[in-house]
């Protein structure tokens, strides 16, 4: 499958706190999701919506892409006001229908040709957080091409609709993640899953946790994260980053499987492991995931730097006269 | 909108004297007075003559009342189940839509021919064959009378041709898809966890309290219990504790507290109370509430007999 873009890490947070929105360039995260749905109070949802277009920017800073979450129940208020250049991607909580899908992408189409976005840019994140959701997911995720990773199934509004207490166990979830995922591979979107890592906590902001989960999660094939809190964010982008050992190591066996193509054979055990074109193909796939972290975290380093460059150079000079002068 | 909590549903076979007798005391909070598995062949038209008469009996101690019907003998059970005092009918093996609207037209003449409030008996439909899990959808959104499904282990089990092992739950993707579905079509999915849905049986209070807890933590909303034993340890294990209720009472007051001071974001024990936080502790204090105020219906209805 060719990944497109990697987004390993993520912070979602309410775009009306502004320490978290200043900071937020330092953090690490291959994506920010500005909030103005659920951690924002209803009487702040207007003040809110009008910080979108200001804190993009801002929260780009570090290399970051940037997301909104927006209200289920206020999409053209919430559209309006954050569509703008550097947004890359629209997150639609709660979806329930391929119509509420069909909408969104019109008036995204419209306001991308109006503000001079190239057509097809942003991205619906079609979350699904509902029984109803899950009946219909099908519907929704091909709905738009916008739609290009889907999943889901789990959290808190889910356990709502489901009416059960959070982090109880994974049962409750089981089928709902699995239509999802089939759902996502039938039609050949990228996959937001995780297999299960008991949380029964509930706690936001264990890096330990945080770091098992993305392991086991790069090795089911799953390379999507994000969370709520700082520290999660550098043990998500190591656990789903391949260590120099599993690059080392398909590199190993791709060099097996070249020496096999030469002979006659289509499978061959060396040193008790299997080498064949379904491993071979899989240690490409590692290969290429490799290559793709190492760039965006370049990216990434080089964003921040110009960041810091940037916020230097006024001050040195000035700094320096002002400590000369006192 | 009213909760409806209906955390134990016992089933009774018609014939069982004894049993029948009892069951108005057994405190659950409805009572099925089966026609069908629990009722030999030959019996079948002396047990639909029971029927009437039974319905006021099991009532007294304030339980719903449900008939469960036999599938091939439809007609003539319904025929001597729709009468006043009747809660609803217990559907089994329910294969397609047509099942459902062939019993709903019934029920409704019935209903008007006897007088009754038309519309008002309910249905809980029992899915028993891989085609009626496949089909779910459309079955439970074939008749608004519908208000809560179950799956008949036993029987789906020999629809697929299993011979289940205890320790290997072959119906994980079954109760799934009922959960999803039917929470989808606001159905209540109605069972107990794996194997006690397929071997029902007496087990000490505390093992069915477990499975009931498992089975409230899937999404079920209640169980049909095939013996007394069962009715304690699952009413018990669908109404929120003292601590739950606390626990939800203390999330709704931080969360007061942060909106107040500008955000709907904040932390508890460690983890992030939000909006959804909020709602479902808001949900768990009104479950709360409608289980006490079925709990006194119960007692008064003792009181009173």
């Amino acid at each position: 499958m060719a990944w497109r873009q990697v987004r390993r890490s993520g912070l979602t947070m309410p775009v009306v706190t502004r320490r978290f929105i200043d900071h937020a360039w330092r953090r690490g995260c291959d994506f920010i999701n500005l909030d103005l749905e659920d951690s924002v109070p209803p009487h702040l949802k207007a003040h809110a919506r009008s910080l979108i277009k200001g804190a993009i920017p801002v929260v780009r800073k570090g290399g970051a892409e940037a997301f909104t979450r927006i209200n289920h129940d206020y999409v053209h208020a919430d559209l309006e006001a954050i569509v703008w250049p550097g947004l890359s991607k629209v997150n639609y909580p709660k979806a329930e229908s391929a119509d509420e899908i069909r909408l969104l992408d019109a008036v995204i189409t419209r306001l991308e040709r109006e503000r001079g976005i190239r057509p097809g840019t942003i991205e619906i994140g079609a979350n699904i957080e509902t029984a109803k959701g899950v009946a219909a997911a099908y519907e929704i995720a091909s709905a738009s091409s916008r739609v290009r990773e889907f999943g889901g199934g789990s959290g808190y509004d889910m356990s709502r609709d489901l009416g059960v207490e959070m982090f109880v166990g994974f049962e409750q979830f089981a089928y709902g993640k699995g239509e999802l995922e089939l759902v996502a591979r039938a039609l050949g979107l990228q996959v937001r899953a995780a297999p299960f890592v008991a949380n029964t906590t509930g706690s936001v902001s264990d890096a330990d946790r945080a770091f098992r989960e993305a392991q086991a999660a790069r090795k089911c094939g799953f390379r999507l994260g994000g969370g709520l809190n700082p520290a999660v964010v550098e043990p998500q982008n190591r656990g789903f980053t391949p260590t120099a050992e599993d690059v080392e190591d398909a590199r190993w066996v791709l060099e097996r499987y070249r020496e096999l193509t030469r002979t006659p054979d289509t499978w061959k055990v060396i040193d008790g492991r299997v080498i064949d074109g379904y491993e071979a193909a899989r240690a490409r796939d590692t290969l290429e995931w490799a290559t793709l972290c190492a760039e965006r975290d370049r990216e990434k380093a080089a964003a921040v730097l110009r960041t810091r460059t940037a916020m230097a150079e006024p001050m040195s000079p000035a700094s320096g006269v002002m400590r000369g002068d006192a | 909108m009213a909760i409806l909590v209906r955390r134990s549903n016992l089933l009774v076979p018609i014939t069982d004297t004894e049993r029948v007798n009892r069951a108005w005391r057994s405190d659950a909070d409805a009572v099925t007075l089966d026609l069908e598995d629990g009722v030999v062949q030959t019996r079948k038209a002396e047990a639909r003559g029971l029927v009437k008469e039974t319905i006021a009996l099991t009532a007294k101690g304030g339980a719903e009342v449900f008939v469960r019907v036999n599938a091939a003998l439809l007609h003539a059970d319904l025929d001597a189940s729709v009468w006043p005092g009747l809660r609803g009918i217990v559907l089994p093996r329910v294969e397609s839509a047509a099942d459902v609207a062939e019993a709903t037209e019934q029920t409704t003449a019935l209903e008007r021919r006897r007088g009754l409030d038309v519309g008002a008996l309910e249905l809980i439909v029992l899915l028993e064959t891989a085609r009626a899990v496949w089909d779910i959808r459309s079955i439970i959104t074939a008749s608004p009378r519908i208000t809560q499904v179950g799956l008949d282990e036993s029987d789906l089990a020999g629809d697929l041709g299993i011979t289940p092992l205890p320790e290997h739950d072959p119906f994980v993707y079954a109760r799934g898809r009922l959960v999803v579905e039917a929470t989808a079509a606001r159905v209540q999915p109605i069972g107990i966890t794996y194997p006690l849905g397929i071997h029902p049986r007496r087990l000490p209070a505390a093992e069915v309290h477990r499975m009931a807890t498992d089975a409230r933590n899937l999404g079920m909303k209640g169980v049909l219990c095939p013996d007394p034993s069962w009715v304690a340890p699952v009413n018990d294990a669908f109404t929120p504790s003292a601590d739950l209720v606390a626990h939800h009472k203390r999330v709704r007051e931080v969360f007061a507290s942060a909106v107040a001071a500008g955000t709907a974001a904040v932390p508890l024990d460690g983890r992030m109370i939000d909006v959804p936080v909020d709602e479902w502790a808001k949900f768990v204090l009104a479950m709360a509430e409608a289980c006490d105020a079925r709990d006194a219906q119960k007692r008064a209805a003792h009181g009173g007999s």
